[in-house]
């Protein structure tokens, strides 16, 4: 800058050279800002109404306390914090979170490593691999209402297929959806749910490794496992941290597929099915709760933006 | 640039604000009596109907004279937040038509015009099936028709079990009865235990059947009738799906043939008439003798409250209200729900006319309202219930558990 602005003022003075009609000061800047406020605020407008309004009106719920009367009448009296504690302090909160953080970690460590293994195994290219790999994604592209019933069935105490198939083995059957392994057994439904995903983004990470480096470690004579933990993982690692945060963002906020299931009964109760059920009055309770679910809410956004953090300082970290 | 950007994004929303209340206010008032003239909007829960359905048609038949009549369904716990909504941004429905224990919810949040106002003729409906629409002294609506539960056999495997339905009177027979099919190699009963008011209406029979009190869902008979249904899951009478089955799943296990009893509704009376095997219907059994009380089921239709223009809004709504649960139309609009007439005489005469009502005679005369020893409150009464329910099934039998179950239950 200090070396600039003698230039620009030199310029001033000699007018019509190179410089002095890039910078008339006084007014053009004014323009293009106008130009530019003008082209930005579709964008501004759709950010606050979509994004900034929704998110304040969901803190807003969680700080009054607002019932199905108060709701239509708009009268909840401010609350402030009250609820939050009635919330965190309720004695169904800690196994919510505790279910909530088995659900996702599970979900995310077998989602990934699954993932993983497919995309080293589908890297090369062997008959019927693109076909293969195609098949991978039919979790994907199957409505939630479809797999999550099939599941469902699969999954049933007295006729399911997966008891069946255990009893060939001679295990005994296991009531799946029952309060203690309900948890369990929509973790299990969700992993299948997420392969495809980590498949995909990790796929597409792989193709980005040059194959060169895998033939120069190949004459220094590394071995298949060698170059995987050397050259593929490391190399990996940017593709990784996206895939795992996306996927945990993901996961958090799950409710479909384990609605569908149990309902969020018993362990398979996450903060996101929580939330949904005070929030519609479904499950096991009508009695709508719009404060209770916005508080829950908000932790879930919490949650999210401390992973996104988390991402962002893991990324720094990389580049430097 | 920065200051300049919110400056302007502010401008922005307090001219959209500023449209949208205008468009909202102005829209509703200013069309408002041109469309109460030309259009009635009725809200109904059964989304089973669709637009080319008979109910449909039946419906749009009411509007009354110079008016369209516009139908929107969706699920029950559904419609009553969109009521919610709806009635919060002034744009609530003339008609809509609620499951009877949502009434006294919906009244307490304000949501109804009290039938006083809207013009709608309470008289001539039974008391107990009635009762559901009056909250605190004040009528809101009326029934537009009643059902209830009963317990359906399968004639076919109780004969070759060797099981006379006329002996099953109480909780003791029907457990031998259903032993004896499970050691003849059939399967016992399939109800509805999903968690929420489903299975609670489902677990009411035996509930009052014991004796048990919705003040009190803590006593010794509300946990004997806890004990009944997880004694059935831990000895393989019942499946363990009941636990989330509705009361379509329990009834589609019903239909395989494999099942010898389903405790299910009366709307299903015409489809258990019409399936290979012989499915008849009987009052389900209380636990020591005689029939058990059973919840009565239905909805009701009401009139939300009208912010703009109320009184042109519940004109139209009287109207479609007595076109559907007038004297004259009771027993057809009935009929096509597959439901009962709520007029004791019309009823009488309804059953008369179809014998698959026959074994309903008796268990619709004596069902009890579920509101009706608590109104607004039977809401949380009922989660607890449910949570207890489902607590119960999970047991397995282990009575214990049922007992702590239910006294939680009574806690809250």
């Amino acid at each position: 800058m200090t070396v600039q602005n003698p230039l620009i003022v030199s310029g001033d003075a000699m007018v019509g050279r190179t410089w002095a009609p890039a910078r008339p000061k006084p007014r053009r800047p004014r323009r293009t800002t106008w130009a530019a406020v003008g082209f930005l605020s579709p964008l501004l407008v759709y950010l606050v109404v979509f994004y900034a309004y929704p998110l304040y009106t969901n803190v807003s719920l969680s700080l009054h306390n607002y019932t199905r009367a108060t709701y239509v009448t708009g009268n909840a009296p401010f609350v402030g914090l009250d609820i939050y504690r009635q919330v965190i302090g309720s004695p169904l909160f800690l196994p919510i979170v505790e279910q909530t953080a088995f659900f996702v970690i599970v979900s995310l460590v077998f989602q990934y490593t699954i993932g993983l293994a497919l995309a080293v195994f589908f890297q090369r290219n062997f008959p019927l691999s693109t076909v293969m790999r195609g098949l991978f994604l039919v979790p994907w592209l199957l409505p939630i209402i479809v797999s999550a019933t099939t599941w469902q069935w699969m999954m049933d105490a007295d006729s399911g297929v997966i008891n069946r198939i255990l009893g060939i083995f001679h295990i005994a059957p296991v009531w799946w959806l029952n309060a203690d392994h309900s948890l369990v057994a929509v973790t299990i439904a969700n992993i299948w749910l997420g392969i495809p995903f980590n498949l995909v983004i990790l796929y597409s990470g792989l193709q980005n490794i040059p194959p060169e480096l895998y033939e120069a470690a190949a004459l220094d004579g590394a071995g298949r496992r060698r170059q995987f933990w050397s050259i593929t993982f490391p190399l990996l690692r940017p593709v990784t941290a996206i895939t795992l945060l996306l996927g945990f963002v993901y996961t958090i906020k799950v409710v479909d597929i384990i609605w569908i299931m149990t309902f969020g009964t018993g362990s398979s109760q996450t903060l996101a099915t929580w939330a949904y059920a005070m929030s519609t009055g479904k499950g096991t309770s009508a009695v709508i709760k719009y404060s209770q679910a916005s508080v829950v809410g908000t932790i879930l956004l919490l949650i999210a933006l401390v992973m996104g953090f988390v991402y962002l300082a893991l990324q720094r970290r990389s580049e430097d | 640039m920065r200051v300049g950007s919110i400056v302007v994004a502010a401008g922005m929303i307090t001219a959209l604000a500023a449209c949208s209340s205008s468009s909202g206010s102005g829209g509703s008032s200013a069309s408002g009596s041109a469309s109460s003239l030309s259009t009635v909007t009725v809200w109904d829960p059964y989304p089973q109907n669709d637009a080319t359905s008979d109910w449909a048609k039946y419906l749009a038949a009411c509007a009354p004279a110079g008016t369209t009549l516009t139908r929107t369904t969706a699920a029950t716990a559904d419609l009553l937040n969109n009521l919610t909504s709806a009635v919060k941004a002034g744009n609530a429905p003339d008609v809509v038509i609620l499951d009877n224990p949502a009434v006294p919810a919906a009244a307490a949040a304000g949501l109804l015009a009290p039938a006083k106002d809207a013009g709608i003729d309470t008289t001539g409906f039974d008391a107990n099936l009635a009762g559901p629409g009056t909250v605190a002294g004040v009528t809101y609506g009326v029934p537009i028709g009643a059902n209830t539960l009963g317990l359906y056999y399968n004639k076919d495997i109780l004969d070759k079990a060797g099981v006379d339905p006329s002996t099953i009177t109480s909780w003791a027979t029907l457990n031998a009865a259903l032993d004896k099919v499970t050691k003849a190699g059939d399967k016992g009963i399939t109800f509805a235990g999903v968690a929420g008011e489903e299975g609670v209406f489902q677990f009411l029979p035996w509930f009052w059947g014991a004796g048990a009190n919705l003040k009190s869902v803590g006593s010794d008979q509300a946990v004997a009738a806890g004990q009944l249904v997880s004694d059935w899951i831990g000895k393989g009478y019942a499946p363990k799906s009941a636990l989330t089955d509705n009361q379509s799943n329990s009834w589609d296990l019903f239909l395989t043939g494999k099942y010898a009893f389903a405790e299910n509704g009366s709307w299903f009376a015409h489809a258990a008439a019409s399936q290979k095997f012989k499915a008849i219907a009987m009052p389900i059994p209380g636990q020591n003798s005689g029939s058990a009380p059973a919840p009565t089921g239905g909805e009701f239709v009401l009139a939300p409250l009208q912010k703009d223009n109320a009184s042109a809004h519940y004109a139209n709504a009287s109207k479609v209200i007595s076109c559907l649960v007038g004297k004259d139309n009771q027993v057809k609009t009935a009929d096509k729900l597959g439901y009962f007439s709520a007029n004791k005489d019309l009823r009488q005469a309804q059953i008369a006319a179809d014998k698959v009502w026959t074994p309903w005679a008796a268990s619709i005369e004596s069902a009890q309202g579920r509101t009706t020893d608590l109104g607004a409150d039977y809401t949380t009464t009922s989660a607890n219930l449910s949570t207890a329910i489902q607590a119960s099934l999970n047991a397995a039998g282990d009575s214990a558990t049922v007992k702590a179950a239910f006294q939680q239950a009574a806690a809250g």
